[in-house]
């Protein structure tokens, strides 16, 4: 099989000591942010992203793919022992994996996460190793006007998957893609949005956008609350399950992995739509529903393997079509860029030691998850007790040198303060900044591709439908916009929002 | 009386139409081209519209359905942490990561209403020596620990 001989080359490639300590550093520090609350993984990767400029390219990749990865292990932990979700992605897991703390089986609980994501993580990687080069072949065929048409149907997908309304949703990605237009437009080379500013000729850095919506609006908006007092009521005895709690977990772990393999892959899907779907399938086909919110082992274990094998494939889209699908892949996108990789079909030809060895680091960093994580529990908890009066100057600061490091330019500083304004008013008014991401990285590709097929077709804007597989994609795009339109979906996504 | 219901959504949709129509007028110049044959002006004009459009829709719409309101916002959080990175951008060039970093973690402390000084002067310090450790020796970032250019 090719594929066992690929992923040799991937665990050859992936295995050297540097590249083991880049993916033992990326787990660590994850784990970290996912623990803390108030940081998120989209945040932590765009900080940390300017130390990475440094690293050979796979080293890089592998480092910041274990933040990603690492967070879902971190943000169980607190979700179970404080009721406090480190990640968005862990928020189901408060329901039952606090009252199960509550019963004195915080350990349990623990262990059937972290075993259950290390389950759903080995299914994520052997998933990757097994379609993305199907699927990147089969993308081969695709031109122009299929790229146009997947990216279209990604931000249609993003609108529906943000929380809360959705006019304000397709309002925001407009304006991420109107500030992805700013820059020297590649066609007439007309400055665009520029004000005569020299930096903004090659359009807006990515990294002081990421920082400043997601970074900086965080610790604005945590500031406007008060402080909370973290107690822990729950002392861990032992890790191991009873008999009865792996009986109930192991086919709730294997139904939340394939959920969350499915969702990952989808653009907009990821690990947090993932662990709530999981989560929703659990107590519906359960014999005892009631039991879901009193401590349900299934209702940990379901969804900590969806976040995390979710979290997996949605490494998918990105490396075989070179479309982020969740803004973290946007921003590992941007890492790609900045290492001179061209994410996309390409890779795995042209690439093969840096996708395999990818692909073979997440497999190892999922068991460097469990070996090492699970006994440092104790010190990740104490790091809680870290006030976020602390906190936050710490990442002001790294934020602030990371975003002047790019380019030794004080202007993505200014720039960075600018937007971490706009995302804090924007957060204030309700509108996400999710999908103002997906829009902003999408852009100009989008308009890029728009402008070839019109080349391709001499200006006939009909070969969007008569080329069959750019066809099926807009209709299925077309199915994303009844889906928003029709009044009984809306409120089903009302409600699975509220639950 | 008429009244708004939703002042998330009004506020909301007032500022994406502000950005539209600010934008439509940035790039009032930019040559529109036609859709088979898009100028630079062409998708930036359509996306303003769209703002302008969704916009008023939902400042419109805020007044016959009723949403969130508008949490409390404090002053001083949200004045020291935008104050906090506009120093480290002001201080970077002229007198370097060291004194910079110094001074921008207590600019950035002063957000909390919790801050304690002496604790904060401990974390300036650790956080100024750290970056020194972390950017220029072990990253070779091409920034001065001190320097004074005015």
């Amino acid at each position: 099989m090719d594929v066992f001989q690929n992923l040799a080359t991937g665990f050859f490639a992936a295995a050297t000591p540097i590249n083991l300590l880049f993916c033992l550093f990326g787990c660590l520090i994850g784990t970290l942010i996912g623990v803390l609350p108030g940081i998120g993984p989209i945040a932590t990767i765009a900080m940390l992203l300017p130390i990475t400029f440094g690293l050979s390219p796979l080293g890089a990749l592998i480092m910041l793919a274990g933040i990603y990865y690492g967070a879902q292990y971190g943000g169980s932990t607190t979700a179970i022992l404080l009721r406090l979700p480190g990640e968005s992605s862990s928020v189901v897991t408060c329901i039952d994996g606090y009252q199960m703390a509550l019963r004195g089986r915080a350990g349990a609980a623990l262990g059937i996460a972290a075993v259950g994501s290390f389950f759903a993580g080995c299914v994520g990687t052997v998933l990757i190793a097994a379609f993305a080069p199907i699927l990147a072949s089969f993308a081969e065929q695709f031109r122009s006007p299929e790229y146009f048409a997947l990216m279209l149907f990604g931000l249609l997908a993003a609108v529906i998957l943000a929380n809360g309304s959705v006019i304000k949703a397709i309002a925001m990605v407009i304006l991420g893609l109107l500030f992805g237009l700013v820059g020297t437009e590649s066609q007439s080379g007309t400055a665009r949005f520029t004000f005569g500013v020299p930096e903004l000729y090659d359009g807006i850095d990515f990294v002081p956008v990421a920082m400043g919506l997601f970074g900086f609006a965080e610790i604005m908006i945590n500031l406007d609350r008060k402080e909370g007092v973290r107690a822990i009521t729950a002392r861990i005895t032992s890790l191991m399950p009873t008999r009865e709690e792996i009986r109930r977990a192991l086919p709730a772990a294997l139904r939340g992995t394939s959920v969350g393999a499915l969702l990952g892959i989808l653009p907009g899907g990821g690990a947090v739509l993932s662990s709530f779907a999981a989560y929703t399938l659990e107590k519906k086909i359960s014999k005892v529903p009631a039991e879901f919110g009193q401590g349900a082992v299934e209702g940990v274990a379901a969804p900590e393997s969806a976040n995390n094998a979710g979290a997996q494939t949605s490494f998918i889209p990105l490396l075989t079509l070179g479309i982020p699908s969740t803004p973290v892949m946007a921003i590992m996108m941007g890492a790609m860029t900045i290492q001179g990789i061209a994410p996309g079909t390409a890779i795995i030809s042209d690439r093969p030691e840096l996708f395999w060895g990818m692909i073979a680091s997440m497999w190892i960093g999922n068991l460097m998850l469990v070996v090492i994580n699970l006994p440092l529990i104790g010190i990740w908890v104490k790091l809680l007790r870290v006030p976020y009066r602390l906190l936050f100057p710490c990442i002001l600061v790294l934020c602030c040198v990371g975003a002047y490091s790019i380019s030794s330019s004080t202007f993505l500083v200014m720039l960075m303060a600018g937007f971490a304004l706009l995302g804090y008013i924007f957060s204030k008014l309700g509108c996400e900044g999710a999908p103002f991401l997906l829009g902003f990285v999408l852009g100009p590709l989008m308009e890029e591709n728009f402008r070839r097929s019109m080349v391709l077709s001499f200006g006939d804007p009909m070969i969007f439908v008569q080329r069959p597989i750019s066809l099926t994609i807009l209709v299925a795009s077309l199915g994303l916009v009844l889906l928003i339109v029709l009044p009984q979906f809306r409120s089903t996504r009302e409600v699975a929002f509220q639950e | 009386m008429i009244q708004v219901k939703s002042p998330q959504d009004f506020w909301a949709g007032l500022l994406f139409a502000a950005i539209g129509c600010a934008a439509l007028w940035v790039g009032r110049n930019y040559n529109a081209g036609v859709i088979m044959k898009m100028g630079p002006g062409y998708l930036p004009r359509a996306l303003c519209w769209g703002l302008i459009g969704l916009g008023a829709l939902l400042s419109v719409r805020s007044f016959a359905i009723s949403g969130p309101g508008i949490d409390g916002s404090k002053v001083r959080p949200q004045f020291f942490i935008l104050l906090a990175i506009v120093v480290f951008a002001l201080t970077i060039e002229r007198f370097g990561l060291a004194p910079s970093v110094l001074v921008v973690t207590v600019i950035a402390a002063l957000a909390s209403h919790e801050m304690k000084w002496i604790e904060t002067a401990t974390l300036a310090v650790a956080m100024s020596a750290a970056s020194v450790l972390l950017f220029i020796y072990l990253l070779s970032q091409s920034m001065e620990i001190w320097t004074w250019n005015l």
